[in-house]
């Protein structure tokens, strides 16, 4: 029976597998429910029972597995922070050409790359706070696991740029063409997209809830496991947009809860949304 | 929205507090705070695994707790959680804030 509490939890955590504070989640949750269940057969239940009401007492597993890749997320970012010089903070970059330039783990917060050249440059785990990219090139720029609060992307070129698991709180895209640009396992609940277009984009488990994306075009874009609870796509043109949910009925449940008033989908997206059970009231099809 | 979503969403938002008093009297595991919880309530409350976990990262991410392993000698090892001084400090201010919160619904309510 352990067994099979295992095969349980192997299949709720399946799609997190991987990542260092989820594994420690689960061996924790676990241990919890071998011990309620072998209580509960103490008690006389039946196996099946037992089972059961040891499953029940799980409750929500998927909001606590994204507060604590969020919440461990940050740990990491402090971390690196720490192990920094701050020498960097501050600085001036504006203008300056930078192609392939390294600045992993650097505490930069503050500093200004305003119109700088920064394409392949790699800013992976840095102290990127409150800085300004506004009218940068970063094609092909990797700003993964980078703390990038209050920081600004106006007009800036955006190319295959990797933002994934970066902190982006408050963060500005404004007036930006994102393209193929990647937001996988991302927290973007307080980041804002202003008058931007998306080709290519990865939202994949992404954290999108309640943002606003009014107006916006999106081709190709994927919105696959992603926390969709109250995104509004009010008047926004998707075409081959993927929105796949895999085992989570809390997808589908958050789905409906976006608003497509006035949005214009094409066939293809529309039958994928159709195709999940779900039909957008008051979009044009075309 | 019910009488039983209400009453549920004010007590889970006072899940933080709740362990910290059990942690308070005592080092404990995961089972055994949720287990407390509902025989302290007489079964009232049933906290679930998940929010309990979440408040516990979410301590530890805070510095309100910290956990060691336990030396059990027969099953798997227990993960026991411990508070903190700064978690104290916490527990102290939450029930002040807690007990200012109840004169005061008591005078609107």
């Amino acid at each position: 029976m352990t067994d099979r509490l295992n095969q349980y939890l192997d299949g709720v955590f399946a799609p997190y597998e991987g990542t260092r504070s989820i594994t420690e989640l689960k061996a924790d949750l676990l241990a919890d429910l071998q011990e309620r269940y072998r209580e509960l057969r103490a008690e006389g239940k039946d196996e099946a029972t037992a089972f059961e009401l040891t499953v029940d007492s799980i409750g929500d597993i998927e909001e606590t597995v994204q507060e604590v890749t969020n919440l461990s997320r940050t740990l990491e970012r402090q971390v690196v922070t720490r192990f920094d010089a701050s020498a960097l903070e501050g600085s001036d970059f504006a203008g300056v050409s930078a192609r392939s330039g390294r600045f992993g783990s650097s505490a930069l917060r503050g500093s200004d790359f305003s119109n700088a050249d920064l394409a392949g440059s790699r800013f992976k785990s840095s102290d990127l706070k409150d800085t300004s990219f506004d009218g940068a090139n970063l094609t092909d720029a990797v700003l993964t696991t980078a703390e990038l609060k209050g920081s600004t992307f106006r007009r800036a070129r955006l190319v295959r740029t990797d933002f994934s698991m970066s902190g982006l709180h408050e963060v500005r895209f404004e007036d930006v063409a994102l393209t193929d640009v990647a937001f996988r396992q991302t927290d973007l609940k307080r980041t804002v997209f202003a008058r931007c277009t998306f080709t290519g984009v990865d939202f994949s488990q992404s954290d999108l809830r309640g943002l606003t994306f009014d107006g916006e075009t999106f081709t190709g874009v994927k919105f696959d496991q992603a926390g969709l609870e109250g995104v509004s796509l009010r008047g926004a043109i998707l075409r081959d947009c993927s929105f796949r949910g895999g085992w989570s009925k809390k997808y589908y449940k958050a789905l409906r809860t976006v608003n497509f008033d006035g949005a214009r989908l094409d066939k293809l997206t529309y039958a994928a949304l159709k195709g999940l059970g779900f039909t957008p009231a008051n979009v044009i099809v075309e | 929205m019910s009488t039983s979503k209400i009453t549920s969403d004010l007590l889970r938002g006072n899940t933080d507090t709740m362990i910290l008093r059990l942690l308070m009297e005592a080092d404990r595991y995961g089972y055994e705070i949720v287990k407390l919880i509902a025989e302290r309530s007489q079964g009232e409350y049933e906290l679930k695994e998940a929010t309990m976990y979440s408040s516990v990262r979410r301590l530890e991410a805070d510095g309100d707790i910290t956990w060691y392993w336990g030396d059990e000698s027969q099953g798997g090892r227990r993960k026991y959680f411990k508070i903190t001084d700064k978690g104290r400090a916490t527990y102290a201010h939450n029930k002040t804030t807690w007990e200012y919160a109840k004169r005061v619904l008591d005078t609107l309510l």
